[in-house]
């Protein structure tokens, strides 16, 4: 085990760095300069630098030769800029040092930059006939590298790996591959003649062109450029032979570079000076990583969006054919929609005036046998389901009505489901979709061509009508639910018609999040995107954004609506119930004011129900995991799933960082321990044959009769601890899913009281209970949290292949947790360690689950209590278990980060 | 007497918690029964029920081909009220298992044999657990759990092999053999830790014995009692079915062929439902063989810890057998408290432990979306399976690499306490 004795500095100092930047010799600072101003240059829009100075194979003749030299001044952005002057810095920093300003100054305007471009521009346009421009400093850092490669290969031959020895001079070579693979718009070409220039270079075959150090010696004396030049790097003042090699470290010189080159040897110092700084690897690091996993997670979310990682959506099953088909829904149906439509008018304006108070007004027993009728003229086999469920107290209740077509050319083994419920996603009456799904009953019904049945649902509202049908259909119902009497086939799709208003339409919603975040495949959206703008000219939106002129902020938008839909789990309309029996389904809405009619989505519908049943298979080909950010545009899982998996992988990260530190790593006050308090804590622990540590052991060699350094780890309490509260949230999780929806808003007000009890009560008793030393309870505490957040990150990479939306916002939620730890009473005094856990606490209570409901609620402007009575709803409904997580996962989580910080005030 | 009452508590607890469980969630034992990862088709309740059926209306239980479970399995469960209608004595029969697999357990781990044996003696054996630490362990162990509510006939089998230990460190050898019989007569693998637990009894008689048996006769000897034992229960067996050449082909043949490629937990259903046709009886043969070289090697390495050997191949069964199940890796985890005096020398507990856990949550989460949701595919579940192998893995090799050091450091006293680097 290293001593923490002498801690060396951290490997990046900014002093350091500082000094090394004031002192850059002159030459460097001048091309620096240029490349600066020439990249500001480039903002402007009147003069275009890169025109102008840019190498452009065809563009060189004798009147454009300076673009020779001006082309390594010219980036293409900031990134380019600012990455080629990181590599280009040390590089020219030396080379300036070793050879003088002066030389410097004649070979890079001269041989080294006119060379490559040379070689450049006749291998491009006389061997390649292309005439592809380079310009970028980058010639410059490929040029040294080559040349500095040279030099190492001389001292240093061979890089060993395993039984291979690689010639170091090939190093530039390898470079230069990463960098074309990685960076787009690199220059192979270019880079390639400079590593070569820079290889001749290296070999001393360029010397001649090395102007003579008389010359030089006489220039500097004449013009006394020592003197009035700062910075300036004489002839005489360099600092090595000019073409000698380099001692591999420079002794006693400050002008060490921090930068390495390609050598590995510095970069190997780097981590065994890690190892050598226990406190950095165990304390710092983790938090470093843990915290980049973070930023990571969210930058790639961020970039979703981008053209460069999100696809163009196809259709992926071939046997769909969208709009292939023509659609005779038209001309004589419209009369007979208008005509159900007025025969149920006149029913529902029977029995307005009677003004009943029930959730279900409109489908009375009345209509529901007009329907029936209806269909049953139509020649449909029609059946009922009464169901009936109660959540929070609330009783909902009703009939589904129900058709079947049985299928011409079918067996009864498949089967298509359209709904329309009396009541849309919205609540509003949507008489014009039932008027349309009957009359399309009876047309489908007189087609010949259908091999799968075709089932209508009448439900009496969008929420439970269908799932309650749904389940029955499965046989799964509950016992308030009735089994169905006719049934058909496996469901293969099903599509939801809402039409709530009576004027014409524009363009069509589609929804498509199910229960729990489950998504219907992706070619059922895009054949109906397909179909409606394709065949029936009609537009297509999701997410409810009406104007997406497909920018960057409209497309993330359009993702983090289609997320937080997702990751609340919730049903958002009838075709939501479909999603846990992988039936796919969607609900088609007509919105906005324009010259579509209900014929037009009839017709839609109809291409729709004709692609599915062309259906060979189960929908299968295409992605069931993906984020839509505009009709034609989506992420597929594997190019979004890392971001919510580094959030999680944050956690379980810090979770080993903090097991390894309680095995490896006491502390940085290790060596502030008083001798005797040590002896005697030994001895106790040789007693009980607990822990042994570095520090102790070398005072007492005698004790020490365990082989390994690793001291013992008391896992028990721990272990209780974390089992025991993630245990405890089953307790808000059935309190919160039974009792009355009156009460919803006062729990949430005592649950936050608890919260803030809870872990004070914790800590205390555990303080109190526990009569341990106090390196035992900081080892506990960590323990404590490398627990806690083992399990969470376990959680939420599991829930991030359900559910990606949830789990990437509870991770998002719980990122504190990873940060917050027991402040040590070693390292703090009383009232700083006081005031930081208040400060903490304060918050860490802000982001409580129940407090962060309450602010969701207040930002959307929603009632808490309509808020959890539609949780309730969908945990006795749907069968949502959004609640289970927030419960069982997140608010054990946040209550052990609490007491953790509860602990520094004990 | 305060041991007794430890004792009784943690099987009271144990036995409570079972049946507090199967009152609150009277779906869950059905709910277990159905999943992969804790019946295989060897061991399957649901299956027992088919056989179960048959049996009880004079129609082989090997007919239909659902049934691959040993025949004498048939009269002890018709006794019982059927399992649909009464859950509850079939619940209590299995928990009663679970009390008498953790009453072996604690034989064992008092005999002391995990820590020190005839010729060597573990340097570190003052850290250990007592019996009822180990019986809990085993009782309150969630996999153990899930399978005795998922009523997989495993546990009859561990049984056996719990019984056939605790009986060779008592130095009942003839009980142990039986024992041992009977485990190997329920599904086969068992017979493959003859060989150690051989050598347990062999060094268990010479410890007590004034005399050292010949080990060539001791040998033999005790070849003969498993051997009759397993023909005994196999001539049973053949006059409760009738048609001996049915049965063993649907019980015997079955697990050594594998014919069943039924999703589960270790590696071979994917590998042979991948595997073209003409090369199966070649790659049957490679994997038995591979499961089976554990046995020589580890026995002949590690001949001072015959009980270690034991536990560590029924580790090894838990990964590599062809239809295992969480209720094997339950059997290896209930042995690997013994090893209390071991875990300071292990390095990778934390990531096999959490290697271990991602699997159990991944595992499920994976096999719905494969075939529940329809989301996922075949290679999704079986990813988790290799997770779930590896953890399991390194748990073994870092438990060898354990008792290995400290076999070492027992017989090189002065490099005690020194780094060691493994090349």
């Amino acid at each position: 085990m290293a001593t923490p004795a002498a801690l060396p500095p951290l490997p990046f100092n900014p002093s350091r760095v500082r000094s090394y930047v004031l002192r850059l010799p002159l030459f460097t600072r001048l091309v620096l300069l240029a490349i600066i101003v020439f990249w500001l240059l480039e903002l402007q829009t009147v003069w275009s630098v890169k025109q102008w100075g840019s190498l452009i194979p065809e563009e060189i003749n004798i009147g454009t030769m300076y673009r020779l030299n001006t082309y390594p001044f010219i980036h293409f952005g900031f990134f380019h800029a600012f990455l080629n002057l990181l590599a280009l810095t040390p590089l020219l920093e030396r080379f300036e040092a070793e050879h003088g300003t002066l030389t410097a100054v004649a070979l890079f305007f001269g041989p080294l930059s006119t060379f490559p471009a040379g070689a450049y521009i006749v291998i491009e346009r006389f061997v390649l006939h292309r005439n592809t421009e380079v310009f970028g400093a980058s010639v410059w850092v490929f040029l040294l590298l080559g040349s500095e490669a040279i030099r190492t290969f001389k001292s240093n031959p061979y890089f060993s790996l395993g039984p291979y020895k690689i010639p170091t001079w090939t190093s530039p070579l390898f470079a230069c591959g990463l960098v074309s693979i990685f960076v787009q718009n690199a220059s192979l070409l270019g880079h390639l003649c400079a590593i070569f220039v820079g290889y001749l270079f290296g070999l001393g075959y360029l010397k001649v062109f090395v102007p003579p150090e008389k010359v030089l010696r006489w220039i500097e004396g004449k013009l006394n450029l020592l003197g009035r030049l700062p910075h300036y790097v004489s002839v005489d003042q360099k600092t090595f032979g000019r073409y000698g090699v380099l001692p591999t470290t420079t002794a006693g010189s400050e002008r060490a570079t921090p930068m390495s080159y390609l050598g590995s040897s510095q970069r190997l110092a780097a981590i065994r000076k890690l190892r050598s700084n226990p406190h950095f690897l165990f304390v710092h690091l983790p938090h470093i990583l843990s915290f980049i996993c973070i930023v990571a997670g969210v930058v790639w979310l961020l970039l979703l969006p981008l053209n460069d990682y999100s696809r163009q959506t196809y259709i992926s099953e071939n046997a769909l054919l969208p709009g292939q088909v023509h659609a005779y829904f038209s001309g004589s149906e419209q009369h007979i929609f208008r005509g159900y439509k007025k025969e149920l008018e006149a029913i529902l304006g029977r029995q307005t005036p009677s003004g009943q108070d029930n959730r279900n007004e409109e489908f009375t027993p009345a209509v529901s046998d007009k329907i029936q009728s209806i269909l049953r003229a139509a020649g449909l086999k029609v059946a009922t389901q009464k169901y009936e469920y109660t959540s929070s107290g609330i009783t909902h209740q009703g009939q589904n009505v129900y058709a079947i077509i049985q299928a011409p050319r079918g067996d009864a083994t498949e089967a298509i489901v359209l709904v329309a419920a009396w009541k849309t996603a919205d609540d509003e009456l949507n008489l014009n979709g039932v008027s349309l799904a009957l009359t399309l009953a009876g047309y489908f019904k007189r087609w010949s061509l259908w091999s799968k049945d075709i089932i209508f649902v009448f439900p009496p509202d969008s929420k439970s009508g269908t799932q309650a049908w749904i389940d029955a259909y499965h046989d799964m119902q509950p016992a308030f639910v009735q089994p169905l009497p006719l049934k058909s086939g496996a469901l293969q799709g099903g599509l939801v018609i809402e039409y709530p208003f009576d004027h014409r339409f524009e363009s069509l919603h589609i929804l498509y999040d199910g229960v729990n975040g489950q998504l219907p495949n992706l070619d059922l959206f895009n054949t109906a995107v397909s179909i409606a703008g394709g065949q029936m000219g009609i537009g297509s939106n999701l997410q409810e954004m009406w104007d997406h002129n497909d920018s960057y902020e409209m497309r993330l938008q359009t993702i983090l609506r289609g997320m937080v839909k997702q990751g609340f789990g919730y049903a958002t309309g009838a075709h939501s119930s479909f999603m846990p029996y992988h039936i796919d389904a969607i609900t088609l809405q007509p919105k906005g004011d324009g010259w579509q009619d209900e014929m037009a989505l009839g017709r839609t519908i109809e291409g729709l129900c004709r692609s599915l049943n062309n259906l060979l298979e189960h929908l299968h080909q295409s992605f069931f995991f993906y984020l839509l950010m505009q009709t034609n545009r989506f992420v597929s899982i594997g190019t979004y799933l890392p971001s919510a998996m580094l959030i999680a992988g944050n956690f379980t990260i810090m979770a080993i960082a903090l097991w390894l530190r309680t095995g490896y790593y006491t502390g940085l006050e290790q060596t502030a321990v008083k001798p005797p308090v040590t002896a005697e804590e030994t001895n106790k622990q040789a007693a009980t044959l607990t822990e042994k540590s570095g520090a102790n052991t070398a005072q007492q060699p005698a004790v020490k009769t365990d082989s390994s350094s690793i001291i013992e780890r008391q896992l028990a309490l721990p272990l209780t601890l974390v089992v025991s509260l993630h245990l405890l949230g089953l307790v808000p999780l059935y309190i919160f899913n039974n009792i009355n929806h009156q009460y919803y808003p006062t729990a949430t007000y005592a649950s936050i009281a608890i919260n803030a009890i809870l872990p004070t009560v914790l800590a205390a008793s555990l303080t109190r209970g526990l009569t341990t030393t106090p390196r035992d309870q900081s080892q506990q505490s960590l323990l404590i949290k490398s627990f806690s957040l083992l399990v969470l990150g376990l959680f939420l990479s599991t829930l991030a292949t359900l559910n990606f939306s949830l789990s990437f916002m509870i991770g998002l939620l719980c990122t504190p947790l990873s940060f917050v730890n027991r402040i040590d009473p070693r390292t703090a005094s009383r009232p700083v360690r006081s005031v930081l856990a208040v400060v903490g606490l304060v918050l860490l209570n802000v982001l409580s689950p129940p407090v962060v409901l309450l602010g969701a609620c207040w930002y959307s402007g929603v009632d808490v209590e309509t808020v959890l009575t539609q949780a309730a709803f969908g945990w006795d409904v749907w069968g949502m278990w959004t609640q289970v997580v927030v419960w069982c996962v997140w608010w054990p989580a946040w209550v052990t980060g609490c007491a953790l910080l509860e602990f520094s005030l004990f | 007497m305060g041991v007794d009452r430890r004792k009784a508590a943690v099987f009271g607890g144990a036995l409570a918690l079972r049946l507090l469980l199967l009152v609150l969630f009277p779906s869950l034992p059905d709910l277990l029964t159905g999943r992969v990862e804790a019946s295989t088709p060897v061991t399957s309740f649901k299956r027992l029920q088919e056989g179960l059926f048959l049996y009880t209306r004079n129609v082989s239980p090997y007919d239909g081909g659902v049934f691959h479970q040993a025949p004498l399995l048939l009269p002890i469960f018709s006794l019982l009220p059927s399992s649909p209608g009464f859950p509850f004595p079939t619940v209590v029969l299995y928990s009663l298992i679970d009390l008498i697999n953790a009453n072996a357990l604690i034989t064992i781990a008092e005999s002391g044999w995990a820590v020190s044996g005839r010729s060597y003696s573990a340097i570190r054996k003052h850290i250990r657990w007592d019996g009822v630490t180990i019986a809990a362990w085993f009782l309150f162990n969630p996999f153990t759990i899930a399978t005795c509510l998922g009523r997989s006939t495993a546990v009859f089998t561990s049984t056996g092999i719990l019984y056939a230990l605790a009986s060779a460190v008592t130095g009942k050898t003839f009980n142990s053999m039986l024992a041992l019989g009977f485990a190997s007569y329920l599904s086969i693998y068992p017979a493959l830790l003859y060989i150690p637990l051989m050598l347990l009894c062999y060094d268990q008689r010479a410890q007590t014995a004034k005399t050292c048996p010949s080990t060539t006769v001791f040998a033999l000897q005790h070849l003969a009692i498993f051997v009759l034992s397993i023909a005994g229960l196999l001539g049973v067996s053949a006059l409760l079915i009738g048609d001996f050449k049915a049965f063993v082909s649907a019980t015997y043949g079955f697990q050594l062929l594998v014919p069943d490629l039924t999703p589960n937990v270790g590696l071979w259903w994917y590998f042979f439902i991948e595997i073209f046709d003409s090369f199966r009886e070649f790659f049957l043969g490679v994997f038995w063989l591979h499961l089976a070289s554990y046995m020589g090697g580890l026995s002949i390495r590690l001949r001072r810890q015959p009980l270690f050997v034991l536990s560590s191949l029924l580790g090894i069964f838990a990964v590599f057998k062809p239809y295992p199940s969480i209720s094997d890796a339950s059997l290896y985890f209930a042995l690997l408290p013994l090893y209390r005096h071991l875990f300071p020398l292990m390095r990778y507990t934390f990531f096999a432990v959490s290697a271990l856990l991602y699997a159990t949550l991944l595992g499920p989460a994976f096999y719905h979306l494969w075939i529940y949701a329809g989301s996922g595919n075949a290679n999704f579940f079986y990813a988790i399976t290799l997770v779930w192998s590896l953890g399991l893995s390194i748990l073994l090799a870092d438990t060898i690499f354990a008792a290995l050091r400290d076999e070492w450091e027992y017989d090189n006293p002065e490099v005690r306490g020194k780094d060691v680097k493994q090349v």
